[in-house]
């Protein structure tokens, strides 16, 4: 008897002090990161009850097992066997049916949690998302705007439409604690409200190729006032843009090209376009050839006709695009210098 | 030297050597014939490559001598019932043998060469991400045809699958060894069979390991179409390696089931078997029903690539999700194949080192039962991203919380059961108890991640990676140590150091412990998983080099087990008799165990677990009059 | 009825059982074509499935009083019928998992097949299970020459079954335009579907024939009694399931949902 009372008492100590130091950890109130979404309050509730669920969880079996070890280890010279007794079916049903009853209720628990992160505004702003190896593009029907960044204004629902064009990706953002997969041949839909101003990456969490790890966009959330001007100037860099170089820029964000070249040297899965124009490059078969229309024309119909030295074998996919749609990036890319 | 290439391991890699370039060589001439291409990047093209891999494993089962009974059978030609080995020593080892024990050790060699493989691509790959920015899996790099980011996805695929095969192997080794023994039978109910199993997983493993040769295939151990519908032609041996090995887990299951039903001694009942036995029942009716499914999913991919046939292809018509239904219908219970083994070795060993009964045995006993039945319903919460329906993830989420239940009656049994003992903690115990811990912070990591809406924050992070390393230690890796150490004077006669094996356990387990929660919580933080590279300003530089630090000394743990295991087989100190005093059938007989078990049979004459209960006795052997075996 | 008959019996029991299978699939068509219930082509194909399990494929076989003396022959075949069974159960697997694929992509939506050439392959396949039990019984009263003669027309019904899908359905099929693809963009999963179901059927169709010649061979060697027949009994059973099999298939892809 005496055991029981000291192993209660032990049990219950240690279940405040494990959920306590996970909460110092900073992972029991809160998962990390910083909450800045409505959805991740939700979420981060939940969590917190499965940490208070696993603290106590661990204490009830550690506990015991530790004091066992060191109350029944045998001592030396005693040689008897241990206390016969091979079950006791009250005990068993005891601890069948009790952590029944804290698998509903978390199940409930769970449901409510899962009602409360897919609960539908009807004022949702939609905006659609595409995701392809290796980049996210964001396209704003309504305002006629497309972007390799999403803005989103906070204490707002939106509703991200996401198609895929190629394999599947996920769509995260840590700090949203939602994720959704992004299948080809079907739409799917993540809704998500902002709580918390700031500049967020969105990551791939679905492996999709070789540049998985280094497919993220930005994600900013802004005040209404700051979103609505970014709008409005994006607008007006579209409307801009009728020149063809303006053009061919809004054809690399819509075809995601940026999330493999960069226009200022970094080098990433592809080239770099700094320069590209006019230089003389090294490819894989040991030749060289001056990047001129042609060869720029070849890249994007037919990558694997040409690759290039240091980046082969080639993760491009070709790209059908018009002559015109073709000369229009040219133009675009002859202004990187 | 002459007599390993004359053995059944040599014979059959040649064998399918020659097989996989007749296949190649029939397709590229059909091809030819056709007007169609014959060569590839890799030399042949992908069909040809398909079925000379095919080709491959049945020339090599063919070629190695694993069949030739069966074939014989067919021609009407009677054999002999049992083959007596014809070698001694190592080669014993390396050749084809019917008997039970040989091939639970073939398979447990085989699995431990597998851990070690496996364990040397994490290294590889934990080195890169030790620190953030690629050093030396650069993209700059080139090997077997892939960059560093496609080397790093094919290796990070390969330490997933081929541990996977290992677990497979390993827990088929165990069974094969441990259940004839324990039933009192003389061998399996299938001998051929059994050998048969254990082979093909060895031309299955060239196959995996092959991938990484044919440009490799960087889609994670699961495969996902559309993308291993574009992968090199190096997924289509990862899926044919997969199928083989897969055959492998079937066949065995079968076998074990038909031995526990049909070769039990006399006066064992059900619930008079050891607890390992219930344990090995339950595992293998998954592996024998569910492991289909795996196949069948890969099966209709390979079709995809080599005919068209567009069932994950969504421009056909296809549909990519239901590839994820058709592999976790097997992939989830298939954990349970890799867990429940491990959980029945703590609870078979725990009486012996507690010296008390086994608490609620039949309560255990179904609880292996519940968890293969529950384990069955389960699958979707892999798929709670996917994109399916989103009503139909609830039931899964309650479904997966379920099998929280029979896992609670283990755990609180396991306490019990050492509750007021006589606890002594020789190496053996240091395993099960260490298995218990980790299992348990396996199992409760589990219940957030059953929470749909938790999950969608931790699903493809490092906090399922923490995750599932915690349940495949806890239920696996730990109780496998543990059988290993406890079963080896029973195989050979001689104990395992044991100094060795305490600095193995104490250099393993808060490796481990660090490595887990390392994990766990950078998944917290957004560390994705099977990428090669992470973003600095994250602030995951010095964790991740406190994880592949952990990496390391779990590796260096194991090499001292393997030099252990191997070292003591000639020159570990003598163990003849029951050394742990238990009281299951097999610690009767003397140790080794003599070739066809049991010269006497013995029949049931009371419970597996009574420990402390004096004068009780287990098994009584017939004395050498009565004796029917031949 | 009882399980141990006589020759004759056993005989007049296998056609009765021939006799309403044949009569079901006659009824499923019928249902098939006049108002599409599901739910009813789904139950009578429950009922032919478990009238081959029990009486032509005799599962009860399984819970059959053994003989104590595990080095008996009756206890080993016990053991083999096991794990034969075993086998089919874990066989099964790989065809649900087709028929879920089939669901999955199809849904109500059938391929467009020739309804007279699928009556017909499935009623050569009946047949052929008709004489595997006739052939099988014959051999447990020990007689072989009986037992070869309806093992060869099994195999003829087999081998037809075999040609009229894989020869003349699937060429009809592609002209239909049904098509597994080689490249042709125009394909979809019905052709997949359609050509993965058949194939696999088709594969273990073909497996089976083999399994048949082995124990007619080894029949005309005479190395099979009344009392020692295991090869027949599993050759027998491994035919049946065959049969199994496309007693679900057939409604599945022929009867069941409308053409597109």
């Amino acid at each position: 008897m005496r055991h029981f009372v000291i192993v209660g008492i032990l049990v219950i100590v240690m279940a405040i002090l494990t959920y306590v130091g996970l909460d110092v950890a900073g992972v029991a109130t809160q998962m990390h990161p910083i909450q800045a979404s409505l959805q991740s309050v939700s979420i981060d509730w939940m969590w917190n009850w499965e940490i208070i669920a696993i603290a106590f969880l661990f204490a009830l079996i550690i506990v015991p097992m530790a004091y066992s070890m060191i109350v029944f280890r045998r001592k030396k010279g005693d040689t008897s066997e241990g206390e016969h007794f091979e079950g006791n079916t009250p005990l068993e049903i005891v601890w069948t049916v009790l952590p029944l009853f804290a698998v509903l209720v978390l199940g409930y628990m769970g449901a409510y949690s899962l009602g409360e992160i897919r609960r539908v505004d009807p004022n949702a702003i939609t905006i659609k998302v595409k995701a392809q190896q290796f980049a996210w593009t964001f396209e704003y029907p309504e305002y006629g705007i497309v972007s390799n960044e999403l803005h989103l204004p906070v204490d707002q629902q939106v509703v991200l439409k996401m198609e895929s064009s190629d394999v599947i990706h996920s769509f995260w953002v840590p700090e949203f604690r939602v994720k959704q997969d992004v299948v080809p041949g079907r739409v799917t839909e993540y809704r998500i409200t902002p709580i918390l101003v700031g500049a967020y990456k969105v990551r791939c969490a679905e492996l999709c190729g070789a540049s998985h790890a280094y497919m993220e966009n930005g994600v900013i959330v802004d005040t209404k006032a700051d979103y609505d001007a970014w709008i409005a100037e994006q607008q007006a860099i579209a409307a801009a843009n009728q020149t063809p170089e303006g053009q061919g820029k809004l054809l690399t964000v819509k075809n995601g090209c940026l999330g493999c070249h960069s226009i200022d040297g970094t080098k990433m899965t592809g080239p770099t376009w700094l320069g590209l124009f006019g230089s003389t490059v090294e490819l894989a078969d040991g030749t060289s050839v001056l990047a001129d229309e042609a060869f720029i024309s070849e890249s994007i119909l037919d990558p694997k006709a040409g690759e290039v030295a240091g980046f082969s074998p080639t993760t491009m996919p070709p790209y059908t695009l018009t002559e015109a749609e073709i000369a229009n990036i040219i133009a675009y890319i002859k202004t990187l210098k | 030297m002459k007599r390993f290439f004359s053995t059944a391991l040599a014979r059959g890699l040649a064998w399918q050597l020659i097989g996989t370039l007749v296949g190649a060589g029939l397709v590229t001439g059909l091809r030819a014939l056709m007007g169609l291409s014959i060569t590839d990047k890799f030399f042949f093209t992908e069909p040809a490559w398909v079925l000379g891999a095919f080709f491959g494993v049945l020339f090599f089962l063919a070629g190695n001598g694993s069949v030739t009974d069966w074939f014989k059978w067919a021609r009407g030609i009677d054999t002999p019932e049992h083959h007596a080995d014809h070698y001694s020593g190592w080669e014993k080892y390396l050749n084809v043998s019917l008997d039970h024990k040989v091939i639970g050790i073939q398979y447990t060699v085989t699995a431990l060469a597998l851990i070690s493989i496996g364990g040397l691509f994490a290294l590889i790959f934990r080195t890169e991400l030790a620190q953030s920015q690629l050093q030396f899996l650069t993209v700059d790099m080139k090997l077997f045809g892939q960059n560093g980011p496609q080397l790093y996805n094919t290796l990070m695929s390969l330490h997933g699958m081929i541990m996977i095969v290992s677990i497979l192997l390993g827990v088929a080794g165990i069974m094969n060894y441990v259940v004839p023994l324990m039933l009192g039978a003389q061998d399996m109910a299938f001998p051929r069979l059994n050998a048969f199993s254990f082979w093909i997983a060895v031309p299955a493993a060239v196959l995996l390991l092959m991938s990484l040769v044919l440009g490799g295939f960087g889609t994670g151990w699961t495969g996902y179409p559309p993308l291993s519908a574009r992968a090199p032609v190096g997924v289509q041996m990862f899926f044919l390696g997969v199928i083989s090995a897969g055959w492998s887990s079937i066949l065995g299951a079968l076998n074990v089931i038909a031995t526990v039903i049909r070769m039990r001694a006399k006066g064992m009942t059900a619930f008079r078997m050891p607890i390992f036995v219930w344990a090995a029942v339950a595992t293998s009716i998954i592996a024998l029903t569910a492991t289909q499914l795996i196949g069948l999913s890969f099966q209709l991919v390979m079709f995809q690539r080599l005919f068209g046939m567009g069932f994950f292809d969504p421009a056909k018509g296809g549909n990519p999700v239901l590839f994820q239904h058709l592999f976790w219908f097997y992939s989830h219970p298939a954990v349970y194949v890799f867990i429940l083994p491990g959980l029945g070795v703590i609870s078979e060993l725990l009486p012996v080192f507690a010296r008390k009964p086994l608490f609620g045995y039949r309560w255990i006993a179904m609880s292996s039962m519940g968890i293969a039945l529950v384990g069955f319903l389960v699958w979707a919460h892999h798929m709670f991203t996917s994109g399916m329906n989103e009503y139909l993830r609830v039931p899964f989420m309650y479904s997966t919380l379920l099998v929280a239940i029979p896992t609670g009656v283990k755990f609180f049994s396991w306490v019990a059961t050492i509750w007021k003992g006589k606890l002594t903690y020789p190496t053996p115990m240091l395993f099960v108890l260490g298995g218990i811990v980790v299992f348990l912070l396996g199992g409760l990591t589990g219940p957030p991640n059953a929470a749909i809406s938790v999950d969608l924050h931790l699903h493809d992070t490092y906090f399922i990676v923490g995750h599932f390393h915690d349940t495949i230690f806890g239920g696996f890796v730990f109780p496998f140590f543990a059988a290993l150490y406890y079963w080896f004077p029973k195989a050979t006669g001689r104990r395992m150091n044991e100094t060795l094996g305490k600095i193995h356990f104490w250099l393993m387990t808060p490796s481990f412990f660090v490595l887990t929660f390392g994990m766990m919580q950078i998944g917290l933080l957004g560390m994705r998983r099977r990428i090669v590279d992470y973003d600095p300003a994250l602030g995951f530089d010095s964790t991740h080099l406190v994880l592949t630090i952990a990496g390391y000394l779990i590796g260096l743990s194991v090499l001292i087990f393997i030099y252990n295991f191997f070292n003591s087989i000639k020159n570990g100190e003598k163990a003849e008799g029951n050394v742990w005093n238990s009281r299951s059938p097999e610690w009767q007989v003397p140790s080794p165990m003599p070739v066809h078990n049991y010269d006497q049979p013995f029949e049931v004459v009371g419970e597996p677990y009574d420990y402390g209960l004096p004068g009780s006795k287990y098994v009584e052997f017939s004395s050498p009059a009565k004796s029917k075996h031949k | 009825m009882s399980h141990t008959q006589d020759k004759s019996a056993a005989l007049r029991q296998g056609v009765l059982i021939f006799v309403y299978l044949a009569a079901l699939t006659a009824l499923e068509y019928f249902v098939a074509v006049t108002f599409k219930a599901v739910s009813i082509l789904v139950i009578v194909a429950m009922i032919k499935a478990a009238l081959v399990m029990y009486y032509y494929m005799h599962i009860y076989k399984l819970n059959a009083e053994s003989e104590d003396d595990e080095h008996s022959y009756e206890y080993k075949t016990g053991t083999n019928r096991l794990g034969l069974w075993l086998f089919l159960l874990s066989d099964s697997f790989v065809f649900a998992g087709l028929m879920t694929t089939r669901i999955n992509l199809l849904g109500l939506t059938r391929p467009p097949l020739n309804q007279l050439l699928g009556l017909a392959v499935t009623a050569v396949l009946l047949l052929s299970s008709f004489f595997m039990n006739r052939g099988e019984t014959a051999m447990a009263h020990g007689d072989k020459k009986s037992f070869m003669n309806n093992t060869l027309v099994t195999f003829v019904l087999g081998l037809g079954f075999l040609l009229g899908v894989v020869l003349v359905e699937w060429r009809l099929a592609a002209e239909e335009g049904l098509i597994a693809s080689f490249g042709n963009p125009a394909a979809g999963p019905m052709g997949a579907v359609f050509y993965m179901m058949t194939g696999m059927h088709a594969l273990h169709v073909f497996t089976g024939l083999i399994f048949l010649f082995v124990v007619w061979n080894n029949a005309r060697k005479d190395l099979y009694s009344a009392e020692k027949h295991w090869g027949v009994e599993a050759a027998t059973v491994y035919w049946h399931f065959v049969d199994l099999v496309w007693i679900f298939f057939y409604p599945a892809l022929y009867l069941i949902g409308r053409l597109v």
